[in-house]
């Protein structure tokens, strides 16, 4: 096969003018010598003098368009073409007076296989109107063929609102042919009653109405929510400039003066419909992105329902995929969620059959500074909360900020030097950075009479150490949400450069709601270097809850504070320390040296998977822990 | 009778050629695009091809091509019918394998003429 090919450097738009003048021509041609042989006897004389009327007309016609465009004919210029329209229109209007003529004629009309070619003949000749529109407009227009139009359009409905018959008749038979599904009204009353009832891709409206007039029905159109996005095409006599501007200023996509040039009204028909569809689509778009936001929303309040984004997800593009990765996701969420307040739940049992048994140590009297007493000159003392490892800790009134706050007095012999001093401070900056609803607040570090001391958050409640000396062991899921609360704490603690070095019962607040908070962020600095094997007797405190690495005194990370995390799991579930002895020493010994019991053992109804992750937790070397908190925090909430 | 089929995308057009040729007597089918053409042609059963050159799917350059390369179909008489009535059209068309050529809008007389010298004797 060669590559011939007969199209290649033949001009497009000649050819295709060429082809969209003469095809006209062929049907008026073609249909009018069928009416013709159809039309003899003497009876049919006067038909037949139309008839010949029209093809003549036709063959004019043809030759104004073979002189204007020669085979040879490169490309015809937007001048030739317009004088080539110009030429022709003189013989197109003796086609349709002829056609006019033979349709009045009383035997034609009643003939419907006749009226029926005669109509293809107006049409064809309707064809070869001056197109009146942009050359590129017309350019489109041209290479879309009518199966092309019926494609891209569907079948739009289209309303047409005029109050003469007569136009509402033609329009609509003109656009059924075009391929719509057109509709009339006889007025903007019914215009807008059938718009109400059923929307419409496009609405044609007259402007000279009785009743309501075009203008007063474009407005109530387009101020209605419901019906302002529906193009409306005006169609008017009226064609003077004012009317156009007022109406295109009052929202109407286009204007068309009467008699209106069929070319001219299929261009802007059609170019309604199409700026309607992606009007449609995006609208459709961006409701689809609200459902996604909403359903974004509903996760946050705890409401999301899953598969309410199922038909979005159905969209084959990226917002598609994206509801569909959502909804899983947010699937999963709900489940964590929903297993995270159950564990609450049991948690807030616990600690209110703990309030309930009256076990909880009351705040005690007896500390250096008595109830009602200014510290500082600005706390108001309320009582004594209790003794800490580094001294008293008080409830306050910070008068300042007219808040409740703790403050926890520091012996001097925790801080013996400016080394220490130092140190302290900077741990407690950092502390300070960290804002979670999981850690004790942190305010301030001040120095007043000699004393050095810490204030923070006060927080009603009792902490872990209370609920398991109340309780003995705690249920499971209860200890879940203990962890859960735990590992979250901690891993923005840790991510903000913070190792806590001393996770222990005593060190976690519960409050009336279950919520945990985490203490002491900071404190620990002061303890630990007293803390260590090389300084054994001056341990502060028990070491049961101190990681084998920190008891030797070895550096230490994040890990750390995850060991003792198993060791605060351990016994909340077994009721006793993973690992315990008589004195300080046997107890070091053991952690170096010893494997905890199976928590299986000693915790009955504990699944397999808990107590593997807390063995985990409590493995010797801190390369066999979980690895980080956020990872802790991760493999909870997988747990059922 | 003789048969003809009539491959033209044009409604219009298949409507009006169709009922004159039917009105001298042949007998007309339809295709409306250039692979429906093809299709119908290779099944026998037409005397001659009326292939208007502009179609959808595959063009009438491209069908008659594809006529000639199929040994059933090589000497079917076709005549290449074109609005675009460009210079040179006339011997693309034969070249193309077409026997003749005739423009739109259609003369009936001289299409039947040719219509008539390409159709076999006793057909």
């Amino acid at each position: 096969m060669s590559s011939y090919s007969p199209e290649s450097g033949v001009p497009e738009a000649a050819k295709q003018l060429r082809h969209e003048l003469r095809t006209p021509i062929n049907h008026i041609v073609g249909f009018a010598e069928m009416l013709l042989e159809d039309s003899e006897g003497e009876a049919h004389a006067a038909r037949r003098g139309q008839i010949e009327a029209i093809i003549g007309a036709a063959g004019d016609i043809l030759k104004e368009i073979n002189t204007a465009l020669p085979p040879t004919l490169s490309e015809p210029s937007d001048e030739d073409v317009r004088a080539l329209y110009a030429a022709f229109q003189s013989p197109r209007e003796r086609v349709l007076a002829s056609v006019e003529a033979l349709r009045g004629m009383p035997d034609v009309a009643a003939d419907e296989g006749f009226t029926g070619d005669l109509e293809r003949i107006r049409e064809a000749a309707e064809k070869l109107a001056p197109p009146g529109i942009a050359t590129a407009e017309r350019e489109s227009s041209r290479q879309a063929t009518d199966a092309d139009r019926s494609a891209e359009n569907g079948r739009a409905r289209i309303l047409v609102v005029d109050d003469d018959e007569n136009n509402r008749e033609v329009l609509r038979r003109r656009l059924e042919r075009e391929g719509h599904a057109p509709e009339c009204a006889v007025n903007g009353v019914e215009a807008l009653e059938r718009v109400a009832e059923s929307p419409y891709d496009l609405v044609l409206l007259d402007v000279m109405m009785p009743e309501m007039d075009g203008y007063e029905t474009l407005d109530r159109l387009k101020g209605d929510p419901s019906t302002r996005d529906i193009p409306v095409i005006m169609i008017s006599a009226l064609d003077d400039i004012r009317s156009i501007v007022r109406c295109i200023e009052n929202g109407a996509e286009d204007y068309l003066p009467k008699p209106f040039d069929p070319v001219l009204l299929r261009a802007r028909i059609d170019a309604s419909l199409e700026k309607k569809r992606f009007r449609d689509q995006e609208v459709d778009y961006l409701r689809q992105v609200d459902r996604v936001i909403e359903a974004a929303a509903s996760v946050e309040a705890g409401a999301y329902d899953r598969g309410s984004l199922t038909e979005v997800g159905h969209r084959a593009d990226a917002l598609g995929r994206l509801a569909r990765v959502f909804d899983s996701m947010a699937g999963e969420v709900r489940a964590r969620e929903t297993r995270l307040r159950t564990r609450v739940r049991e948690l807030r049992q616990e600690i209110d059959a703990a309030r309930g048994a009256g076990t909880v140590a009351e705040p005690f009297e007896g500390g250096q500074l008595q109830a009602g007493e200014t510290f500082a000159e600005r706390y108001e003392i309320a009582g004594l909360l209790g003794h800490g490892g580094m001294g008293a800790v008080y409830r306050a009134r910070d008068l300042e900020l007219e808040e409740d706050v703790a403050i926890k007095m520091l012996r001097p012999e925790f801080i013996a030097d400016a080394e220490s001093l130092e140190r302290f401070k900077t741990e407690i900056k950092l502390a300070r950075r960290i804002s979670h609803p999981n850690v004790v607040r942190t305010h301030d570090f001040g120095e007043a009479d000699g004393v050095r001391f810490l204030t923070m958050e006060f927080v009603e409640g009792l902490t872990l150490r209370d609920l398991i000396d109340s309780r003995g062991k705690l249920g499971v899921s209860a200890v879940l949400a203990v962890a859960a609360q735990l590992a979250e704490s901690l891993a923005i603690a840790h991510a903000q450069g913070v190792v806590h070095r001393d996770i222990k019962p005593q060190n976690l607040l519960l409050d009336e709601e279950g919520v945990l908070k985490v203490m002491d962020f900071g404190v620990a600095c002061l303890s630990e270097r007293s803390s260590t094997l090389t300084q054994a007797g001056a341990l502060v405190g028990t070491p049961a809850y101190m990681s084998p690495e920190q008891l030797i005194g070895e550096h230490i990370d994040e890990r750390s504070d995850l060991y003792s995390v198993g060791v605060v799991l351990y016994e909340c579930l077994s009721g006793r320390p993973p690992l315990d002895g008589g004195s300080a020493i046997t107890l070091i010994a053991k952690v170096l040296g010893e494997e905890p019991p199976p928590l299986g053992e000693l915790a009955e109804g504990t699944p397999d998977a808990v107590c593997a992750l807390i063995h985990r937790l409590l493995a010797k070397n801190p390369n066999d822990r979980v690895p980080s908190a956020a990872a802790l925090g991760g493999e909870l909430s997988r747990m059922n | 009778m003789p048969r003809i089929l009539l491959v033209e995308d044009n409604e219009m057009n298949r409507d009006m050629l169709s009922r004159r040729l039917t009105r001298r007597g042949f007998e007309v089918a339809i295709a409306v695009d250039g692979r429906e053409g093809v299709e119908q042609a290779s099944t026998g059963e037409y005397d001659l091809v009326l292939m208007d050159m502009s179609l959808p799917e595959i063009d009438g350059w491209e069908a008659t091509r594809q006529l000639r390369a199929n040994p059933d179909t090589e000497s079917l008489p076709i005549i290449a019918l074109t609005a675009h009535a460009m210079a040179g059209d006339r011997e693309k068309a034969l070249e193309a394998g077409c026997d003749d050529y005739d423009t739109k809008p259609i003369e009936l007389k001289r299409l039947l003429s040719k219509i008539e010298a390409l159709l076999p004797d006793g057909s």
